[in-house]
């Protein structure tokens, strides 16, 4: 048993969970938002892509230490 | 069943060497990622020439005859320039376009050398690697960067400005002695975690766009072999382009909010001419 593959998958596989509902919460409430002014939806929908990009960051933080793990064998 | 193309097993996680000078130091390792001191010229410092130099070609092209009446790339150029300064100054207001060039540059080199990386022949030839690829170039931007902006924070601000990471005015806030004692503390804790946040900066915009890069390429590859038909991957072609762009504007857009956050003052604002203002603006309003 390879305890860097079996880290290799805890890393993606538990740093997936915060991203995930961290944009999902983020696209939620620029969608309310969007509806309630629909006038700002330009700069509510940048706004949003940069929150995205930038909450994804972590995530990709992790995927990060997944390759470099399995490529450790 | 068709045969599977091959799925490499090791992706290039960095460029490799095209011709190499000589070493510097000894080469050591640091959590896996292998920190050499040699000094060559790789193939990311290769495919980095060719961003380059298409990027000075369009832009010489451009403005080679500057007119009033602008021809069709000029007004392109134009318009994209034209668009980053509204968008910079819609972030930072006007003390914000003094750092422009620098978000500029940043964004046309990153967004470039993200979309070369789904260019076909690049990352599988030897002598062609997407720059952003590869953590060094990435690494090098973000440290000249955050030595970029800490300069100009202490141009800005003096010596003073290392009084918002050793932060010692909380033992002379009010109140009595074990308030003072308890905040002095808080306050000094608070501004060591801020300066070692301000040193995590440089890792995350690292790992954040190489990740996303390589990333991509991965996808790329297992996704084009898993679907065995040509052509069914242009989907995730687009997606790469986008995300290319959205993580090069976001490097370069984090870049600035840090310069605007290294200059701006911490102390209270006076509130009296903020009211004033308002109350001028609903005046006139009312007015009209």
């Amino acid at each position: 048993m390879n305890l860097a593959w079996l880290g290799a998958g805890l890393a993606i596989g538990l740093g997936a969970i915060g991203p995930g509902i961290g944009i999902g919460i983020l696209t939620g409430l620029s969608s309310e938002a969007m509806g309630r002014n629909p006038d700002a939806s330009a700069t509510i929908r940048t706004n949003m892509i940069i929150g995205a990009a930038l909450a994804e960051g972590l995530g990709i933080l992790s995927f990060v230490l997944g390759i470099l793990l399995s490529g450790k064998v | 069943m068709p045969p599977y193309p091959d799925i490499p097993k090791q992706f290039a996680l960095t460029g490799e060497p095209i011709w190499t000078f000589g070493q510097a130091g000894r080469d050591f390792e640091v959590l896996g990622i292998p920190v050499k001191f040699d000094i060559s010229y790789t193939n990311a410092h290769f495919t980095m020439l060719l961003v380059t130099a298409i990027l000075l070609v369009v832009i010489l092209i451009a403005t080679r005859v500057l007119s009033d009446r602008p021809s069709r790339l000029q007004n392109v150029v134009e318009l994209l320039v034209e668009g980053l300064m509204d968008f910079v100054e819609s972030i930072g207001g006007k003390p914000a376009l003094k750092y422009f060039p620098l978000f500029g540059t940043l964004f046309l080199f990153l967004v470039f050398s993200n979309w070369l990386s789904i260019v076909p022949l690049v990352g599988q030839v030897q002598w062609l690697h997407a720059p952003t690829a590869d953590y060094h170039t990435n690494f090098g931007l973000a440290v000249v960067a955050f030595l970029l902006y800490q300069v100009e924070g202490f141009r800005k601000h003096g010596p003073r400005y290392l009084t918002r990471w050793f932060n010692f005015s909380g033992f002379s806030q009010p109140g009595g002695l074990v308030m003072k004692a308890f905040l002095g503390v808080v306050f000094i804790l608070v501004g060591l975690i801020e300066l070692f946040s301000e040193i995590f900066r440089m890792l995350t915009l690292t790992l954040r766009l190489w990740g996303n890069v390589l990333g991509g390429e991965i996808m790329l590859v297992v996704m084009s072999a898993l679907l065995v038909l040509p052509g069914l991957a242009e989907i995730f072609v687009g997606l790469e382009f986008f995300i290319g762009f959205v993580q090069g504007l976001i490097f370069a857009l984090l870049v600035l909010i840090y310069f605007i956050l290294a200059i701006e003052s911490h102390e209270e604002h006076p509130e009296g001419e903020q009211h004033a203002e308002t109350h001028v603006d609903l005046v006139h309003a009312q007015a009209a």
